[in-house]
Protein backbone atom coordinates (compact mmCIF):
# COMPACT_ATOMS: atom_id res chain seq x y z
CA UNK A 1 0.00 0.00 0.00
CA UNK A 2 2.71 2.41 1.00
CA UNK A 3 4.78 1.33 -1.99
CA UNK A 4 1.91 2.02 -4.29
CA UNK A 5 1.36 5.47 -2.83
CA UNK A 6 5.04 6.27 -3.13
CA UNK A 7 5.03 5.09 -6.72
CA UNK A 8 2.00 7.11 -7.57
CA UNK A 9 3.25 10.22 -5.93
CA UNK A 10 5.51 11.55 -8.66
CA UNK A 11 2.95 11.00 -11.37
CA UNK A 12 0.21 12.46 -9.18
CA UNK A 13 2.39 15.47 -8.59
CA UNK A 14 2.81 15.85 -12.33
CA UNK A 15 -0.93 15.54 -12.86
CA UNK A 16 -1.68 18.19 -10.29
CA UNK A 17 0.63 20.69 -11.99
CA UNK A 18 -1.01 19.88 -15.31
CA UNK A 19 -4.39 20.57 -13.72
CA UNK A 20 -3.04 23.84 -12.44
CA UNK A 21 -1.88 24.84 -15.91
CA UNK A 22 -5.17 23.84 -17.48
CA UNK A 23 -7.00 26.08 -15.03
CA UNK A 24 -6.53 29.27 -17.02
CA UNK A 25 -7.12 27.80 -20.47
CA UNK A 26 -10.95 28.11 -20.38
CA UNK A 27 -10.44 31.83 -19.72
CA UNK A 28 -8.19 32.23 -22.80
CA UNK A 29 -10.57 30.21 -24.98
CA UNK A 30 -13.51 32.22 -23.65
CA UNK A 31 -11.79 35.51 -24.46
CA UNK A 32 -10.78 34.05 -27.85
CA UNK A 33 -14.43 33.25 -28.66
CA UNK A 34 -15.79 36.55 -27.42
CA UNK A 35 -13.07 38.41 -29.31
CA UNK A 36 -13.76 36.32 -32.40
CA UNK A 37 -17.42 37.32 -32.39
CA UNK A 38 -16.48 41.00 -32.00
CA UNK A 39 -13.82 40.74 -34.73
CA UNK A 40 -16.37 39.19 -37.10
CA UNK A 41 -19.43 41.31 -36.30
CA UNK A 42 -18.03 44.77 -35.41
CA UNK A 43 -14.64 45.08 -37.09
CA UNK A 44 -15.75 45.04 -40.75
CA UNK A 45 -17.88 48.17 -40.21
CA UNK A 46 -15.34 49.82 -37.89
CA UNK A 47 -12.45 49.32 -40.33
CA UNK A 48 -14.56 50.38 -43.32
CA UNK A 49 -15.72 53.63 -41.74
CA UNK A 50 -12.72 54.66 -39.62
CA UNK A 51 -9.76 53.33 -41.61
CA UNK A 52 -11.06 53.52 -45.19
CA UNK A 53 -13.92 56.01 -45.68
CA UNK A 54 -12.66 58.58 -43.13
CA UNK A 55 -9.10 59.00 -44.50
CA UNK A 56 -10.40 58.94 -48.08
CA UNK A 57 -12.66 61.88 -47.22
CA UNK A 58 -15.80 59.95 -48.12
CA UNK A 59 -17.61 60.79 -44.87
CA UNK A 60 -19.45 64.08 -44.30
CA UNK A 61 -17.00 66.67 -42.94
CA UNK A 62 -18.54 66.82 -39.47
CA UNK A 63 -19.03 63.04 -39.12
CA UNK A 64 -15.78 62.51 -37.22
CA UNK A 65 -14.64 66.06 -36.53
CA UNK A 66 -12.41 66.51 -33.48
CA UNK A 67 -15.39 67.64 -31.36
CA UNK A 68 -17.75 64.88 -32.46
CA UNK A 69 -15.11 62.13 -32.22
CA UNK A 70 -14.18 63.29 -28.70
CA UNK A 71 -17.81 63.38 -27.58
CA UNK A 72 -18.48 59.91 -28.99
CA UNK A 73 -15.32 58.21 -27.72
CA UNK A 74 -14.95 59.77 -24.28
CA UNK A 75 -18.24 58.48 -22.93
CA UNK A 76 -19.70 55.31 -21.43
CA UNK A 77 -20.73 53.98 -24.87
CA UNK A 78 -17.20 54.86 -26.04
CA UNK A 79 -15.79 52.78 -23.19
CA UNK A 80 -17.94 49.81 -24.24
CA UNK A 81 -16.96 50.40 -27.88
CA UNK A 82 -13.26 50.14 -26.96
CA UNK A 83 -13.94 46.97 -24.95
CA UNK A 84 -15.66 45.31 -27.92
CA UNK A 85 -13.47 46.67 -30.72
CA UNK A 86 -10.02 46.84 -29.11
CA UNK A 87 -9.77 44.70 -25.94
CA UNK A 88 -11.63 41.49 -26.82
CA UNK A 89 -10.22 41.28 -30.39
CA UNK A 90 -6.74 41.79 -28.88
CA UNK A 91 -7.18 38.68 -26.74
CA UNK A 92 -8.50 36.84 -29.80
CA UNK A 93 -5.38 37.90 -31.71
CA UNK A 94 -3.10 36.97 -28.79
CA UNK A 95 -4.59 33.48 -28.71
CA UNK A 96 -4.22 32.93 -32.45
CA UNK A 97 -0.68 34.32 -32.47
CA UNK A 98 0.31 32.07 -29.57
CA UNK A 99 -1.09 28.98 -31.26
CA UNK A 100 0.24 30.03 -34.65
CA UNK A 101 3.73 30.45 -33.21
CA UNK A 102 3.48 27.00 -31.69
CA UNK A 103 2.40 25.62 -35.08
CA UNK A 104 5.49 26.98 -36.82
CA UNK A 105 7.78 26.25 -33.85
CA UNK A 106 8.66 29.84 -32.98
CA UNK A 107 9.85 30.49 -29.44
CA UNK A 108 8.57 28.42 -26.55
CA UNK A 109 4.92 28.25 -25.61
CA UNK A 110 5.31 29.09 -21.92
CA UNK A 111 7.01 32.38 -22.77
CA UNK A 112 4.83 33.13 -25.83
CA UNK A 113 1.77 32.68 -23.66
CA UNK A 114 2.96 35.29 -21.18
CA UNK A 115 4.05 37.69 -23.92
CA UNK A 116 0.85 37.41 -25.99
CA UNK A 117 -1.76 37.55 -23.22
CA UNK A 118 0.37 40.02 -21.27
CA UNK A 119 0.62 42.26 -24.34
CA UNK A 120 -3.12 42.04 -24.96
CA UNK A 121 -3.84 42.89 -21.32
CA UNK A 122 -1.39 45.81 -21.34
CA UNK A 123 -2.79 47.34 -24.56
CA UNK A 124 -6.34 46.81 -23.27
CA UNK A 125 -5.57 48.71 -20.09
CA UNK A 126 -3.93 51.50 -22.12
CA UNK A 127 -6.97 51.71 -24.44
CA UNK A 128 -9.53 51.80 -21.65
CA UNK A 129 -7.30 54.18 -19.68
CA UNK A 130 -7.26 56.58 -22.66
CA UNK A 131 -11.07 56.66 -22.68
CA UNK A 132 -11.17 57.28 -18.92
CA UNK A 133 -8.51 60.01 -19.26
CA UNK A 134 -10.63 61.65 -21.98
CA UNK A 135 -13.75 61.45 -19.83
CA UNK A 136 -11.95 63.09 -16.89
CA UNK A 137 -10.10 65.68 -18.96
CA UNK B 1 -3.85 21.79 -22.27
CA UNK B 2 -0.19 22.44 -21.97
CA UNK B 3 1.69 22.05 -25.18
CA UNK B 4 3.69 19.01 -24.21
CA UNK B 5 2.82 16.99 -27.31
CA UNK B 6 6.22 17.76 -28.85
CA UNK B 7 7.75 15.60 -26.13
CA UNK B 8 5.76 12.61 -27.32
CA UNK B 9 5.62 13.12 -31.07
CA UNK B 10 8.52 13.67 -33.48
CA UNK B 11 8.83 17.43 -34.04
CA UNK B 12 7.10 18.73 -37.15
CA UNK B 13 8.96 20.75 -39.73
CA UNK B 14 7.99 24.40 -39.86
CA UNK B 15 6.50 24.09 -43.32
CA UNK B 16 4.21 21.16 -42.55
CA UNK B 17 1.14 23.26 -43.27
CA UNK B 18 2.24 24.10 -46.82
CA UNK B 19 1.60 20.54 -47.95
CA UNK B 20 -2.17 20.56 -47.90
CA UNK B 21 -4.78 23.13 -48.95
CA UNK B 22 -6.77 22.61 -45.75
CA UNK B 23 -3.79 23.50 -43.58
CA UNK B 24 -2.89 26.45 -45.78
CA UNK B 25 -6.39 27.83 -45.25
CA UNK B 26 -6.00 27.15 -41.53
CA UNK B 27 -2.79 29.17 -41.45
CA UNK B 28 -4.38 31.94 -43.51
CA UNK B 29 -7.18 32.11 -40.95
CA UNK B 30 -4.62 32.26 -38.13
CA UNK B 31 -2.88 35.07 -40.03
CA UNK B 32 -6.04 37.21 -40.21
CA UNK B 33 -5.08 38.59 -36.81
CA UNK B 34 -1.87 40.18 -38.16
CA UNK B 35 -3.60 43.02 -40.06
CA UNK B 36 -6.13 43.17 -37.20
CA UNK B 37 -3.30 43.95 -34.77
CA UNK B 38 -2.03 46.61 -37.19
CA UNK B 39 -5.47 48.24 -37.33
CA UNK B 40 -5.80 48.06 -33.53
CA UNK B 41 -2.45 49.82 -33.09
CA UNK B 42 -3.61 52.50 -35.58
CA UNK B 43 -6.81 52.92 -33.58
CA UNK B 44 -4.85 53.27 -30.33
CA UNK B 45 -2.67 55.94 -31.97
CA UNK B 46 -5.89 57.69 -33.04
CA UNK B 47 -7.17 57.64 -29.47
CA UNK B 48 -3.92 59.19 -28.24
CA UNK B 49 -4.19 61.83 -30.98
CA UNK B 50 -7.77 62.59 -30.03
CA UNK B 51 -6.69 63.07 -26.43
CA UNK B 52 -3.89 65.43 -27.52
CA UNK B 53 -6.09 67.85 -29.43
CA UNK B 54 -7.60 68.90 -32.77
CA UNK B 55 -4.28 69.25 -34.63
CA UNK B 56 -3.09 65.78 -33.63
CA UNK B 57 -6.47 64.34 -34.65
CA UNK B 58 -6.20 65.90 -38.14
CA UNK B 59 -2.62 64.64 -38.35
CA UNK B 60 -3.80 61.13 -37.51
CA UNK B 61 -6.42 61.22 -40.29
CA UNK B 62 -3.69 62.25 -42.76
CA UNK B 63 -1.52 59.38 -41.46
CA UNK B 64 -4.43 56.95 -41.97
CA UNK B 65 -4.68 58.14 -45.57
CA UNK B 66 -1.07 57.35 -46.47
CA UNK B 67 -0.99 54.61 -49.11
CA UNK B 68 0.71 51.86 -47.10
CA UNK B 69 -1.47 52.38 -44.02
CA UNK B 70 -4.59 52.46 -46.19
CA UNK B 71 -3.50 49.30 -48.00
CA UNK B 72 -2.81 47.42 -44.75
CA UNK B 73 -6.17 48.51 -43.37
CA UNK B 74 -7.93 47.35 -46.54
CA UNK B 75 -6.17 44.04 -45.93
CA UNK B 76 -7.54 44.13 -42.37
CA UNK B 77 -11.04 44.71 -43.75
CA UNK B 78 -10.69 41.70 -46.06
CA UNK B 79 -9.22 39.67 -43.17
CA UNK B 80 -12.15 40.55 -40.91
CA UNK B 81 -14.61 39.35 -43.56
CA UNK B 82 -12.65 36.14 -44.17
CA UNK B 83 -12.47 35.58 -40.43
CA UNK B 84 -16.23 36.17 -40.20
CA UNK B 85 -16.90 33.63 -42.95
CA UNK B 86 -14.85 30.98 -41.12
CA UNK B 87 -16.08 31.90 -37.63
CA UNK B 88 -19.81 32.02 -38.35
CA UNK B 89 -19.94 28.42 -39.59
CA UNK B 90 -18.45 27.29 -36.26
CA UNK B 91 -21.32 28.68 -34.21
CA UNK B 92 -24.01 26.12 -35.17
CA UNK B 93 -21.48 23.34 -34.59
CA UNK B 94 -20.43 24.56 -31.15
CA UNK B 95 -23.87 25.69 -30.02
CA UNK B 96 -26.78 24.22 -32.02
CA UNK B 97 -29.94 26.22 -31.41
CA UNK B 98 -33.21 24.38 -30.87
CA UNK B 99 -36.51 26.18 -30.89
CA UNK B 100 -39.66 24.32 -29.83
CA UNK B 101 -37.96 20.96 -30.36
CA UNK B 102 -36.77 21.77 -33.88
CA UNK B 103 -33.11 22.52 -34.46
CA UNK B 104 -32.53 25.68 -36.39
CA UNK B 105 -30.82 24.95 -39.73
CA UNK B 106 -27.11 25.81 -39.82
CA UNK B 107 -27.62 28.20 -42.72
CA UNK B 108 -30.15 30.19 -40.69
CA UNK B 109 -27.65 30.70 -37.84
CA UNK B 110 -24.90 31.69 -40.29
CA UNK B 111 -27.27 34.08 -42.08
CA UNK B 112 -28.32 35.56 -38.75
CA UNK B 113 -24.71 36.40 -37.94
CA UNK B 114 -24.17 38.03 -41.34
CA UNK B 115 -27.32 40.03 -40.63
CA UNK B 116 -25.51 41.18 -37.47
CA UNK B 117 -22.57 42.41 -39.58
CA UNK B 118 -24.96 44.32 -41.84
CA UNK B 119 -26.82 45.75 -38.83
CA UNK B 120 -23.57 47.09 -37.34
CA UNK B 121 -22.63 48.60 -40.72
CA UNK B 122 -26.06 50.27 -40.91
CA UNK B 123 -25.60 51.62 -37.38
CA UNK B 124 -22.28 53.12 -38.46
CA UNK B 125 -23.92 54.58 -41.55
CA UNK B 126 -26.60 56.13 -39.34
CA UNK B 127 -23.90 57.57 -37.04
CA UNK B 128 -21.39 58.78 -39.64
CA UNK B 129 -22.84 58.51 -43.11
CA UNK B 130 -25.35 61.31 -43.11
CA UNK B 131 -24.41 64.86 -44.00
Amino acid sequence: MMDKLAMNKPSMGKNSTQHKQAFDEPLWWGLFSAGGVCFAVFLPAVILFIAVLLPLGLLPAEALSYERASTLLFSVPGFLFVGAVVCLPLFHAAHRLRHGMFDISVGNDALNKKLMYGGAALLSIVALGLVVAGMLG
Amino acid sequence: MDKLSTQRLPPLKRNWWLKHRFFKLYMLREATVLPLVFFTLCLLAGMVALLQGADSWQGWIVFMGSPIVLLLNLLALAASLFHAATFFVLFPRVMPIRIAGHSLPDQAIVAGQWAGVVAVALLFFWLFGRA
